[in-house]
């Protein structure tokens, strides 16, 4: 169960359409390389706690896990949850060679992580006009993570689905944004509301 | 005449954006919905000219509505303005009967220029 959203109905519903059309500059990156249409989600924004972030990134069975932090006006972390259906039909698309190493999984991984979760978050700071950089993505396992010592006790997440239409490929991603960074996210909002 | 004109779009931020890239020459009588499910109701019952379409909505999708209106042999305006630009919806779109591809973020003058094309001047 998510707590108090911590935006007004006007905010929320800003902040969704921003990143409904960063999600759309992804889709279109990703759609490029591998000539392919990429199905995208409404995006969901909600409020949680460390503990049911973890729950959240666990909806996905047999998934991947990658995630990077990001720096600037705005910091946070994005977290992209890649299905491992589907993946050797988008490595296919990417013109990788079957069967695939362990090596070619990873790079695919992070390959897919970055350019999605690059696109969203450069797409959202662009029309926010806040300045970003994410770091590189690295893989990692929520079993093995401890959420109790992410530096904030709620974290605002923007959740993002992409599909690939002709895989059973799917990718969730999650950005987490601290407290600090929320205000600073709530006044440009306000801004672009005027 | 005011022009009746549908906006379909979820957001509230885009439908306002879209209302007031309008171009200020014409009159506009505009009827709002938030989804697909609202745009198929309000056409049923009246005609709109005009409609300023989104693809990414709960309920029934642009995409939806295109086939509502193509299934009824609806014949009006419709523009769709949307942030999924790649060139598979677009031709999609197309085939199902949109007149123009818009992209998001909206571009204010790309709005008037095809809302002329489209003959309303």
């Amino acid at each position: 169960m998510s707590i108090v959203l911590p935006l007004d109905e006007e905010q929320r519903d800003a902040l969704q359409e921003l990143l409904n059309i960063s999600m759309g500059q992804a889709a279109n990156s990703l759609a490029q390389l591998i000539e392919t249409k990429i199905d995208i989600s409404i995006p969901k924004i909600t409020s949680v706690t460390p503990t049911q972030l973890y729950t959240l990134l666990f909806e996905t069975q047999n998934a991947f896990y990658t995630r990077q932090s990001f720096l600037g006006d705005v910091h946070g972390e994005v977290m992209s949850v890649l299905s491992q259906s589907g993946l050797n039909e988008v490595a296919s698309l990417m013109e990788y060679d079957a069967p695939l190493s362990k090596e070619d999984i990873q790079e695919i991984i992070l390959e897919l992580s970055n350019i999605l979760a690059g696109a969203c978050l450069a797409g959202l700071s662009e029309q926010l006009e806040l300045s970003t950089n994410l770091n590189m993505p690295t893989l990692f396992s929520p079993q093995k993570a401890n959420f109790d010592e992410l530096q904030w006790q709620h974290s605002l997440v923007m959740e993002l689905q992409f599909a690939i239409a002709i895989s059973s490929f799917s990718m969730r991603v999650v950005f987490c944004l601290d407290d600090e960074s929320l205000t600073r996210m709530k006044a440009t909002l306000d801004e672009l509301l005027a | 005449m005011a022009i009746p004109v549908l906006v379909a779009d979820d957001s509230k931020l885009s439908r306002r954006s879209v209302i007031r890239s309008l171009p200020p020459e014409l009159e506009y009588d505009i009827s709002e919905a938030t989804n697909g499910k609202e745009a198929i109701a309000l056409l049923a019952q009246q005609t709109f000219e005009l409609i300023l379409l989104d693809l990414t909505m709960p309920e029934v999708d642009g995409v939806g509505v295109l086939e509502y209106l193509s299934a009824q042999e609806i014949k009006t305006n419709v523009i769709v303005i949307s942030a999924d630009f790649q060139p598979e919806k677009q031709r999609i779109v197309l085939s199902l009967g949109a007149k123009r591809f818009i992209r998001k973020p909206l571009d204010k003058e790309e709005l008037a220029m095809t809302v002329f094309e489209l003959g309303y001047l």
